[in-house]
C-alpha cells in the first residue's frame, strides 16, 4: 500500500476518492433527514468550510485571526450584490445564475485576503489580533456606508438560486407581482425586465431591498449561533400563491445542506492537498521558526500572505453559502460574534486538523440546541437558555487552552499514540 | 467652522475613556506581554456591578468606588486562573485564551443582567454649557469625565515613579529575570499590575457608560478603538496611550459629526492598518530588533 502513494498524483487521487466518499456519504444521510436536520448539516457545512481556513491560518501558519467572519461577510455580500444587480455574466453576456456569483464571492474574497495578508504578514501575535478585531468590527460597518447598494443596517434580503425542478420561472413574476409596492425603486426596474429576458431554471429570483422599517421584523435573527430554524424558511411565506406549481419533493432546506455539504467538499480537497503537501510543511515550518525557515529558502512573508489568502477563500466560500442559507446578508449577521465562533470551534475542534473543524463545526450547532433542550425539560429563564452556550465556549475555550492544546482532535492523537506506544502524528 | 471646532470638543471626553481603557491594555501588555483582549468584558462586568450598586443605593461615587475594587478583584482572579498557569504557552494560545475570558463574560453578563440594553442613569447635567452667549458642545458631565481621567493619570504616573512598588513594576516590565535576582517578587508584581489594569478598566466603563446604553457587548467597539490608540501609540507607552487616546476621540468625533457615527469602526480600522503598515511598533514604541 505504502509503495503504491510513490507514484506521481497518487496523493491527489486517494484525496479526491476519499474527499467523493465522503461526499456521497453525507448527501446521502442529508437525502433521508427531516427538514431540521438538513439545516442543521447546511450550517455544519458552512462552518467547516471557514474552518478549514481558520486551521490553516491560525493552527498551521500561527496567526490568530479574528477576521474571518469580516471575510464571510465579504463572501456573502459579494454573492448577495452580483445576484442582484447582474442578470448576465459581463463580457460573456451567459445568463447568470448562483454559481457565478459564488465564483465571484472567491475572487473577492482571495483579493481581501491578499491584501490583508500582505499588512499581516509584518505583524507579530497580538498586533495581528488586533488588527483582524478591527476587521470584524469595522468590515461589517462599511454595509452602513453604502446604504443603496448593501442594504445598510438591515441588510439585503435575497432568494437563493433554485435548482431545475425548483420553483424558480414562475415564481420570479409571482414574486414581482404580489410585492411590488414593497420594493424599492432602482431593484425593481433592474428586475423586472429579467422575468421575461432570461428564463433559465436556475436564474436568480429577484432580490427585494426591504425598506427599513419592516427589515427589523422580517430579517433573521443578528445573533448567528441563535438563528431560529423558521426564519430561513421563506416557502411558507413567497408560495402562498404558487404551491400548485412546486415539485412536491423540493426541499429548500435540503437543496441549501446540498450546496452546503459540496461547497465544503470542494474545499476539503483543496485544504486536504495543501496541509499535507509540501505548502503544509512550508506554512509549519514558518509557524514553528521563521528563521530557520527562512535559513531553508522559504519566504516567511510569502507563506503567511498565501495562508492568509486561502483562508480568506474559505471564509469568502462559506459566507456566500451562509447569505444562501439565511436569504439574507447583514451586518448583524457577519459580526464579531460570528469571528468568535469560527475561534471557538476551531480551538475546541483542533487547531491544526481539519477534521477538527469538522468536529468545531458541530459542536457550534448541536451545544446551542443541547443547551435549549436542557432548558426546555429544566425550565430556565430565557436569559440563561441564550447566553449558557457562549458560557460554556468561553470557559472551554480556556479550559483547552490550558490542558489540551491540541483541542479535541489533538487530545485524540495523543490519547492514541499512548496507547499504541507509538509516536503521536506531527501537527 | 464652529461646527468643527463644536465636534472637537465635544470629542474630549470621549477620547479620555479611550485614553484610559488604552492605559489598561498598556498596563498589561508592559507587565505580561499579553493584549488582554477580555478587558472590555472586565469593565463590561464591573458596569453592570456599579449600575446595580447605583439602582440600590442612589450614589454614583459609591457605584464607580465598588466598580474599581470589582474590576481590581476580577484582574486578579483572570491573571491567576488563566495567565499565570500559563505563562510558558504559546503567545496564540495566551491570545485565544484572552478571547475565550472575554466570551465568558460577555455570556456571565447576559445570564445574569439580561441581553437587552440598558439605560445607564446620568449623574450630572448632560445639557451643553451655557457661556459667552452660545452653547458649547460640552457638558458638567464631560467636565467630571476629564477630571477623573486627568486624576487617574497622574496618579498612575506617581505610582510608576515616586514608590517602591511602581519601581518594582518597571524593573518587573523591564527585565523580570534581574529584577527577581534583585529581590523584586515579580509575580507578585505582575498580580497587582493586572488589578491596576481592571481598576482603570472599571473607572473607563462606568465613566462611558451613561453616554452610551449598556448590553453585553456594547464595548465591543471600544475595544478596538482602545487597542488602535495602545498600539499606534505603541502599546509600551502610557503616555503614548493617553495621546492617541485623546487624538482618537477627537477623530472618531469629528467623523461621527461630519458623517455619521456608523462611520467610527471603519475610520478606526483605517487608522490602525496605516499606523501597522508605516509603524508597526508605534510612534511613542521602543523599538526593538526582532527576528525576520
Amino acid at each position: 500500500m505504502k509503495s503504491l502513494m510513490r507514484f506521481p498524483g497518487a496523493r491527489l487521487v486517494s484525496h479526491a476518492s476519499f474527499v467523493i466518499i465522503i461526499w456521497f456519504l453525507v448527501m446521502r444521510l442529508n437525502g433521508s433527514v427531516d427538514p431540521l436536520a438538513n439545516y442543521y448539516i447546511a450550517l455544519v457545512a458552512m462552518y467547516a468550510t471557514a474552518m478549514f481556513g481558520m486551521v490553516i491560518l491560525v493552527g498551521l501558519s500561527g496567526q490568530v485571526s479574528l477576521g474571518n467572519g469580516a471575510l464571510m461577510a465579504v463572501g456573502g455580500y459579494v454573492f448577495a450584490v452580483t445576484s442582484l444587480h447582474w442578470q448576465t455574466v459581463p463580457i460573456l453576456g451567459v445568463p447568470w445564475n448562483g454559481w457565478w456569483s459564488m465564483g465571484f464571492a472567491a475572487v473577492g474574497g482571495i483579493v481581501v485576503g491578499l491584501l490583508i495578508g500582505g499588512i499581516a504578514a509584518r505583524l507579530r501575535g497580538p498586533y495581528l489580533a488586533g488588527l483582524t478585531l478591527g476587521l470584524a468590527v469595522g468590515v461589517p460597518a462599511i454595509a452602513n456606508r453604502f446604504p443603496e447598494l448593501l442594504g445598510g443596517e438591515s441588510g439585503l434580503m435575497l432568494t437563493v438560486p433554485y435548482p431545475e425542478g425548483g420553483y424558480a420561472p414562475v415564481e420570479e413574476e409571482v414574486f414581482i407581482d404580489s410585492s411590488a409596492d414593497t420594493l424599492s425603486g432602482d431593484v425593481s426596474t433592474v428586475a423586472a425586465p429579467s422575468a421575461e429576458a432570461t428564463v433559465a431554471p436556475d436564474d436568480m429570483l429577484t432580490m427585494d431591498n426591504f425598506p427599513t422599517t419592516d427589515a427589523s421584523a422580517a430579517a433573521p435573527s443578528p445573533d448567528a449561533s441563535m438563528i431560529d430554524p423558521g426564519a430561513t424558511d421563506i416557502s411558507g411565506v413567497d408560495l402562498s400563491g404558487t404551491s400548485d406549481l412546486i415539485d412536491a419533493s423540493f426541499i429548500i432546506e435540503r437543496w441549501q445542506a446540498g450546496l452546503a455539504i459540496t461547497v465544503a467538499c470542494i474545499a476539503a480537497f483543496i485544504a486536504l492537498n495543501l496541509v499535507r503537501g509540501r505548502q503544509g510543511r512550508v506554512w509549519r515550518a514558518v509557524r514553528d521558526d521563521s528563521v530557520a525557515a527562512a535559513v531553508a529558502g522559504i519566504s516567511p512573508a510569502k507563506a503567511k500572505v498565501s495562508a492568509f489568502a486561502v483562508s480568506s477563500l474559505f471564509a469568502a466560500l462559506a459566507g456566500a453559502v451562509f447569505a444562501q442559507i439565511l436569504s439574507y446578508v447583514g451586518p448583524g449577521a457577519f459580526g464579531l460574534g460570528l469571528s468568535l465562533s469560527l475561534l471557538v470551534g476551531v480551538v475546541l475542534g483542533g487547531r491544526s486538523s481539519l477534521l477538527g473543524a469538522v468536529i468545531g463545526g458541530i459542536l457550534l450547532v448541536w451545544l446551542p440546541e443541547f443547551v435549549l433542550s436542557l432548558s426546555e425539560k429544566g425550565g430556565w429563564e430565557d436569559q440563561i437558555t441564550n447566553n449558557a452556550p457562549n458560557l460554556i465556549y468561553g470557559l472551554l475555550v480556556v479550559l483547552v487552552v490550558l490542558l489540551a492544546p491540541g483541542g479535541i482532535v489533538g487530545s485524540a492523537q495523543l490519547f492514541l499514540a499512548k496507547v499504541t506506544r507509538r509516536a503521536p502524528k506531527g501537527v | 467652522m464652529t461646527s468643527l471646532i463644536d465636534y472637537l470638543i465635544g470629542g474630549v471626553s470621549n477620547g479620555a475613556v479611550i485614553a484610559l481603557m488604552a492605559i489598561a491594555l498598556v498596563l498589561i501588555w508592559r507587565a505580561t506581554r499579553v493584549v488582554n483582549f477580555a478587558q472590555v468584558g472586565q469593565a463590561m462586568f464591573t458596569t453592570f456591578v456599579a449600575l446595580t450598586v447605583q439602582t440600590m443605593t442612589g450614589s454614583w461615587a459609591l457605584a464607580l468606588v465598588v466598580a474599581m475594587v470589582a474590576g481590581a478583584i476580577l484582574g486578579v482572579i483572570v491573571q491567576f486562573l488563566v495567565l499565570r498557569p500559563m505563562r510558558r504557552a504559546d503567545t496564540s494560545g495566551a491570545i485565544i485564551a484572552t478571547f475565550g475570558v472575554l466570551i465568558a463574560l460577555q455570556a456571565a453578563v447576559g445570564m445574569i443582567w439580561g441581553g437587552d440594553a440598558q439605560a445607564y442613569p446620568q449623574p450630572f447635567d448632560n445639557a451643553g454649557i451655557v457661556a459667552f452667549g452660545r452653547i458649547w458642545p460640552i457638558s458638567v458631565y464631560d467636565f467630571v469625565v476629564i477630571g477623573v481621567t486627568i486624576l487617574l493619570v497622574v496618579a498612575l504616573s506617581l505610582l510608576f515613579t515616586r514608590t517602591s512598588i511602581g519601581l518594582a513594576m518597571r524593573a518587573s516590565a523591564f527585565n523580570p529575570e534581574v529584577a527577581r535576582l534583585s529581590g523584586v517578587r515579580v509575580s507578585r508584581v505582575l498580580t497587582f499590575g493586572w488589578a491596576l489594569a481592571g481598576v482603570v478598566g472599571a473607572v473607563a466603563g462606568v465613566l462611558v457608560a451613561p453616554s452610551s446604553t449598556v448590553s453585553p457587548t456594547t464595548f465591543d467597539i471600544l475595544l478596538v478603538f482602545a487597542f488602535t490608540a495602545a498600539v499606534i501609540g505603541g502599546l509600551d507607552s502610557l503616555v503614548g496611550a493617553v495621546a492617541l487616546g485623546v487624538f482618537a476621540g477627537l477623530v472618531i468625533s469629528l467623523v461621527s459629526g461630519v458623517s455619521n457615527s456608523g462611520n467610527a469602526p471603519v475610520v478606526a480600522l483605517v487608522l490602525l492598518a496605516l499606523s501597522l503598515i508605516t509603524k508597526p511598533d508605534g510612534i511613542f514604541g521602543h523599538h526593538k530588533a526582532r527576528a525576520v
